[in-house]
């Protein structure tokens, strides 16, 4: 155990003193930050002004338009206390934009098309007071012919939060339009069109409630982002260091001295231990943030207690460390077959890839975490640490499920580790040469 | 007579090039041992083979008898090239190489002191190897293979890249070693620096053992062994004595070629028994001739020939 603690020694004192590490560690939080908050910042502030044009052939529904603008959020109350970014009680949903200016145009009598004609060549004006950013148009049989559409022009093809927005208004009306037809008052169709607001529970197997909802989709990123960003990063250093150590010859001096699998070891590991480190480092500067974050969810009524749960923490570092190691070896792989970091990004390039799957899968797999699909992925074991994770973090996967995919990967991180040091071993057969696949199989059943 | 080191009928091909093709020797504790040859011989890849770099095709490598669990941590090793972390302190990586020895770093502070300032380099014990100069990081590399304290040595050129000065430290070095009981292996194409050091010789040509043996019996062995002898009285049948290959005889001196794995000791003796003998010199060949007749004529003739 000596020689593997040696190089364990090594690899970790030699990471962590570098100025990189140090910059790496402070910085990256800030930029996570600035990544989170900016787009969010730039949704509510930036898009939030634009003016459209709602040219109305019914000429009913100008009172609709003007109240269903400034008041929109109230079709879903409630939503907003919880999913906001921002403190409560503003009354205006983060996700859209902040402020749609309407120009009300009633065409009653006229063919709404021509009625827009002015407005549509608005859309491409120069003069900064002109330019208008969609026109809505309703048809003028819109209350009597329900195959009628309604139709939203707009400078871009992506213009969809303003046209679901235009959209629920003009809808909303045409209903209370209908139903004064049917000879109800305007106070009887409000309360009969009232919405109740959907509180999203998970409720556990020992009974316990716990607040669902969009705080999951957030704590799901933070939470594969911190097992993700350190496996790239310090996968990235294991090769890289097993490339230095090639073309600095040391390998020599190691390999003469101990077996593959104690160097591969120590290396490995030490390197884990530089990314839990690192991990820690971030947890303990995010406590002060998260205090701090903490009392703003609780006004906000986010139990963010329910993420910060122990055993969850136990599960993070399980699941951690085995997909680190699980990536780790397959970085290791790829810096004991070629002979440059260049190299190495072409053989590697497609296998991330392949390993990247969950990260791309992380929407469905949160919102469906109990599907065949989640189910499946987090039994595989090079995506069980990130996919397993996420389901118990969202949902309570059966237990015997757990179990095996941590067993299965803990197997395939034993199998990976064999073969990453054979491969390793005869790598260096190969000294200034690539080997083939064919090679490396043969390699792999001659050691 | 023991046995620390054998090497046993190995062979190691790369592709189709057969980089050592059947070699075998043995080294006896406590000597050095020269292994010899021009570049591309296959010495690098023998020594690579006995440190368990690479696996040898076939034949058979024992250390220490083949019984030794550590036997790897009782061996020191200089690689051809430098092999050493460039980014880490001259002490931490000395530290770091007894470690993986199967040292314990704290224990051994003491003699990597000890080496440091013999090589005058305590000065920069803290400073990156990448700011030492070539010269400077072959003598780490060295201390690296012996700090540990190994029982064999095996060296791959290590006088390569050393000024004289150096050259003279690590041959002093090298010798007392050898007095302490160390064992030394070390490869070379610098024939002088052999014949300073070595006992043993081993000489590989295109992967094959041309010659082995003490370096007497392989000077003997060469045919090209003469002997001057200054005499009083009638020497005219000197060169018919047995192990005589033939000579000149002049008054009162003859120069007699020696017949191959002749004794001149013989050859005084039938020599003394009529004349008066005033110097009887034996004239061995140098290495270097030695290794030029055996694995360098057809190369120099080939020159000769296109020269003309």
């Amino acid at each position: 155990m000596k020689k593997p603690w040696a190089v364990f020694k090594r690899e970790y004192l030699q990471a962590v003193r570098k100025k990189s590490f140090l910059i790496m560690t402070v910085l990256t939080p800030f930029l996570f930050g600035a990544l989170m908050i900016i787009p969010s910042a730039l949704a509510v502030k930036g898009v939030g002004e634009k003016t459209v044009a709602v040219v109305d052939g019914t000429g009913r529904l100008a009172a609709a338009v003007a109240e269903g603008l400034r008041a929109a959020p109230a079709d879903d109350p409630g939503k907003d206390a919880a999913g906001s970014l921002e403190r409560p009680g503003r009354g205006r949903r983060a996700t859209l934009p902040g402020n749609v200016r309407a120009e009300y145009v009633s065409a009653a009598g006229r063919d709404p098309k021509e009625a827009a004609r002015p407005y549509l060549d608005r859309l491409h004006s120069e003069k900064a007071g002109e330019r208008l950013d969609g026109v809505f148009i309703v048809p003028g049989k819109a209350f009597e012919d329900p195959s009628l559409t309604l139709t939203y022009y707009s400078r871009s093809s992506t213009d969809l939060i303003v046209q679901e927005r235009l959209g629920r208004v003009v809808n909303r009306a045409l209903e209370r339009e209908r139903l004064t037809g049917r000879g109800l008052n305007p106070a009887e169709i409000d309360a009969l069109l009232r919405d109740l607001h959907v509180d999203a529970v998970q409720l556990t197997k020992g009974g316990e409630e716990k607040a669902g909802g969009e705080m999951n989709f957030l704590a799901g990123f933070v939470f594969v982002l911190l097992i993700f960003i350190p496996v790239l990063i310090y996968g990235q250093e294991v090769m890289r260091g097993i490339i230095q150590e090639k073309t600095d010859r040391v390998v020599e001096i190691l390999i003469s001295s101990m077996t593959p699998f104690e160097l591969l070891s120590g290396k490995i590991l030490g390197m884990a231990a530089v990314g839990l480190t690192q991990i820690a480092i971030w947890v303990a500067m995010g406590g002060a943030f998260a205090a701090w974050g903490a009392t703003a969810a609780a006004a906000a009524g986010v139990n963010l207690g329910q993420f910060l749960r122990p055993t969850l923490a136990v599960w993070f570092l399980v699941f951690f460390v085995l997909g680190y190691l699980i990536n780790v070896c397959i970085y290791a792989v790829g810096g004991s077959i070629v002979n440059s970091e260049k190299e190495a990004q072409q053989v590697l390039g497609p296998v991330i890839i392949v390993m990247m799957l969950p990260w791309f899968l992380v929407m469905p797999i949160i919102m469906n975490p109990d599907s065949t699909l989640s189910t499946v992925l987090s039994l595989i074991p090079v995506y069980t640490p990130i996919t397993m994770f996420i389901r118990i973090l969202v949902s309570e996967p059966p237990l015997w499920q757990v179990g095996l995919s941590v067993v299965l990967a803990a197997a395939t991180i034993l199998g990976f580790f064999w073969v990453t040091a054979k491969i390793f071993r005869l790598g260096l057969l190969a000294y200034g040469k690539r080997p083939t696949i064919p090679e490396l199989w043969r390699w792999l059943k001659v050691a | 007579m023991s046995v620390i080191l054998s090497v046993r009928d190995v062979a190691k091909s790369f592709g189709d090039v057969k980089a050592v093709d059947g070699v075998s020797f043995d080294l006896r504790p406590g000597t050095i041992t020269g292994l010899l040859g021009r570049n591309g011989a296959g010495k690098t890849t023998t020594l690579r083979m006995i440190n368990g770099i690479f696996f040898p095709d076939r034949g058979e490598i024992r250390l220490f008898g083949g019984d030794s669990k550590d036997a790897r941590d009782r061996v020191g090793y200089l690689p051809e090239e430098r092999g050493l972390y460039k980014k880490m302190k001259v002490l931490e990586l000395l530290l770091f190489l007894a470690e993986i020895k199967g040292r314990a770093s704290a224990a051994m502070k003491g003699a990597a002191e000890k080496w440091l300032k013999r090589f005058e380099l305590w000065d920069r014990k803290d400073v990156k190897l990448e700011e030492l100069s070539k010269g400077n990081q072959q003598k780490v590399q060295l201390i690296g293979a012996l700090l540990h304290d190994p029982e064999i040595l095996i060296l791959d050129e290590p006088m390569a890249g050393l000024d004289p000065v150096n050259v003279v430290l690590v041959r002093r070095l090298l010798l007392e070693l050898k007095a302490e009981g160390k064992t030394i292996l070390l490869s070379t194409h610098q024939m002088a620096e052999a014949e300073k050091l070595a006992e043993e010789i081993v000489l590989i040509h295109h992967g094959k053992v041309v010659l082995g043996g003490s370096l007497a019996e392989v000077r003997a062995s060469s045919g090209k062994s003469a002997v001057h002898v200054d005499f009083e009285g009638d020497g005219a049948y000197l060169p018919t004595l047995s192990g005589v290959a033939g000579g000149r005889v002049d008054t009162n001196h003859a120069e007699l070629a020696l017949a191959a794995g002749a004794d001149p000791q013989a050859l005084l003796r039938s020599a003394m028994e009529r004349l008066a003998i005033r110097r009887f010199e034996v004239v061995e060949p140098s290495l270097e001739e030695i290794f030029i007749e055996k694995v360098g004529e057809s190369t120099l003739e080939a020159e000769r020939t296109a020269a003309a």
